[in-house]
């Protein structure tokens, strides 16, 4: 992780009277998978729009690999692949077609689409037409699309929202092993349990503000409460739970008086997740 | 601009076209609509202009008539029955060959001939049998004859076949089914399916998606608007001047439906617009459909500009003085639907193609 793949300075952009983003400035270096994360409507399908030069910033800055995107967005478009929340695929063309269409339109030569499909999971299906794939396999198709030209940053928009167990494990593959071939990831999600797998840092966003930025781990350590729960056995035979923080000077205390006074059945460590973090900074669930 | 990447484009838009039903649509409606006015009203399967002769002697000029293939001949008795013939439209012009006619002309002698013309034929129907008469008289005397043809009118010459009325309709239907609606419908459907966004997030811009979708929108209406002008016997007269026209014509309904594409939202708006607009697109068409309405109504709509030409070459036998005018519009509507163009194209990069 050495230059900065994106930079973003004070970016600004309203739709009318509503501030969509509003002034937030970041940085994701090369090689680092950045979690965006943040409810609907907190900004973060905008600011991806303007990162992949779909729309122009209305203030601020944003540098895409050094280019300024509101000026180089073609040249910014040529090093980057885009993985979009909603499908959008030629549906009545096949996955194979789709894939070499996007890679003419790049001037990728050679190009090989089976390798490709093969990556996702799509080999043996790469002549069907698209609007006979399941969900799943429309979505794997859009994360092979976005990889056709080797991307420098993937966005990814949302790519395992609503997948299957198994399509969401090939799409996580695949942006570790991105990630392992130098590529930067900015990946856009709601899930948290899914940013804080992935994710070098993560972002929270939230009415258009970078509301944290940080690694998952400092932010469970700034924000969060570690605590042992337990459960004991009343003497009329009820359960009841207990709560011990352990980041307190009476911690070794507290455990011991536990077990002397109480009949434990069960112990375990508790650990801030990152909605519990985002609840707490924001305020608000993800939703 | 890219034209390798036009190129691919152009080769999507031509792979995913005919699985499209308003691709075939659009080519097959003002075929089939051309066929059946052409079949109820009109002269598909009888081209040739008809010319009737009474010959009050036995001139060898009827023979000669009569073997032309360019020309249908048919004789009648009497000088009434000449007449009735072409006051039904039987013929469109009939003459009346005086006695002796052949001798007169041998002997270099003035030759007048009557003749009675079909108010509703066409002008270039009239001229063709005006001048295979005035040949065959040539050629019977060896050298140039001196023969007065004196016309006289029959009928309603105010009333123009169906079939020449409703081809400025068919002919603005097939240029702008083609060449507007295919494009914007195009448009629009990679703006609802949302492929747009992931076109233009490669180095492709909006304008080289245009573009492909425009070049197909004119390949296609000025090909259908070609086959509806043979289909109906009307691109015979100055064929580069029809296909000069017709471009134009079919490059301003393209410039019109990429424009519309990008600036309406969804295919329900876009039907709902093509009820209202296309009235304003077809108005001229109605002029010439009801000649009771006065001409300078319709040269308040820009698509007079391309119907104007292309009846004044087929049916009025006009060439480029009569033209000139419509087409100098023409091409300054095409520059002016060219910046139009340009501004939503700038107004897409900065706030996206879908707003």
């Amino acid at each position: 992780m050495s230059q900065d793949a994106i930079v973003v300075e004070d970016l600004t952009y309203r739709y009318g009277q509503l501030t969509a983003v509003d002034r937030i400035s970041f940085k994701v270096a090369e090689g680092e998978i950045l979690g965006f994360l943040g409810p609907n409507g907190a900004g973060k399908s905008t600011t991806v729009k303007v990162l992949t030069g779909q729309i122009r910033p209305q203030g601020g800055r944003a540098l895409v690999l050094g280019l300024d995107i509101a000026t180089d967005s073609k040249r910014v478009q040529s090093e980057i692949g885009v993985c979009f929340e909603t499908t959008n695929l030629y549906e009545q063309m096949s996955a194979e077609e789709n894939l070499r269409l996007f890679a003419r339109l790049f001037g990728v030569k050679p190009f090989d689409s089976s390798a490709l499909l093969q990556r996702v999971g799509l080999a043996g299906r790469e002549s069907d037409r698209v609007e006979r794939y399941s969900k799943g396999m429309k979505q794997r198709l859009m994360v092979a699309r976005a990889l056709v030209n080797r991307p420098r940053i993937l966005f990814l928009d949302e790519p395992t929202d609503g997948l299957d167990p198994a399509s969401a494990e090939v799409i996580r593959g695949v942006i570790l092993e991105e990630r392992a071939r130098g590529a930067t990831v900015f990946l856009t999600t709601h899930d948290m349990m899914e940013a804080d797998k992935l994710s070098d840092r993560v972002a929270f966003i939230n009415q258009g503000r970078i509301a944290a930025l940080d690694t998952p781990h400092n932010l469970k350590q700034q924000y969060g409460k570690r605590a042992l729960r337990a459960e004991v056995a009343s003497p009329d035979g009820s359960l009841a739970s207990r709560e011990i923080p352990m980041d307190s000077p009476e911690t070794a205390r507290a455990i011991e008086d536990l077990f002397e006074h109480e009949r434990v059945i069960t112990v375990h460590s508790e650990e801030a997740t990152l909605e519990d973090i985002f609840i707490r900074i924001t305020g608000r669930g993800l939703v | 601009m890219s034209l390798r990447r036009v190129g691919v484009l152009l080769g999507k838009e031509l792979l995913q076209g005919p699985k499209n039903f308003i691709f075939i649509w659009a080519v097959v409606a003002p075929i089939v609509i051309s066929l059946a006015v052409s079949l109820v009203f009109g002269n598909l399967f009888t081209d040739k202009p008809t010319l009737g002769v009474m010959d009050e002697g036995d001139s060898r000029l009827v023979t000669m008539a009569a073997d032309l293939t360019s020309v249908v001949t048919k004789e009648y008795d009497t000088v009434a029955g000449l007449r009735d013939a072409v006051q039904r439209g039987a013929v469109d012009m009939g003459i009346v060959l005086p006695d002796g006619f052949d001798d007169s002309i041998l002997q270099g002698e003035d030759v007048r001939i009557s003749a009675y013309t079909w108010g509703e034929s066409l002008a270039k129907e009239r001229a063709i049998l005006r001048a295979t008469v005035l040949d065959l008289a040539r050629q019977l005397s060896g050298r140039e004859a001196t023969v007065q043809i004196e016309s006289t009118s029959l009928g309603d010459e105010t009333s123009i076949p169906w079939d020449d009325r409703v081809l400025p309709l068919v002919v603005l239907m097939a240029v702008f089914l083609g060449g507007l609606f295919l494009p914007a419908i195009s448009v629009i459907n990679e703006k609802e399916k949302k492929t747009l966004e992931a076109l233009v997030t490669t180095p492709t811009t909006i304008e080289e998606v245009f573009v492909a979708k425009g070049v197909v929108g004119f390949g296609l209406g000025l090909f259908t608007g070609i086959v509806i002008l043979v289909l109906n016997q009307a691109f015979s007269a100055e064929p580069l001047l029809l296909v000069l026209v017709m471009a134009l014509g079919t490059v301003m309904a393209s410039e019109i439906g990429v424009v519309s594409g990008a600036l309406i939202k969804d295919t329900t708006t876009l039907f709902a617009m093509w009820k209202f607009g296309g009235i304003l697109l077809f108005a001229p068409a109605f002029v010439y459909l009801f000649p009771q309405i006065p001409e300078w109504v319709a040269k308040v709509f820009p698509t007079y500009y391309l119907i104007q030409p292309v009846v004044e070459i087929s049916q009025q036998g006009g060439g480029w003085p009569e033209i000139a005018t419509s087409v100098l519009v023409l091409i300054g509507l095409d520059l002016a639907m060219l910046g139009v163009a340009a501004a939503v194209v700038s107004r897409a990069r900065a706030y996206g193609i879908s707003s």
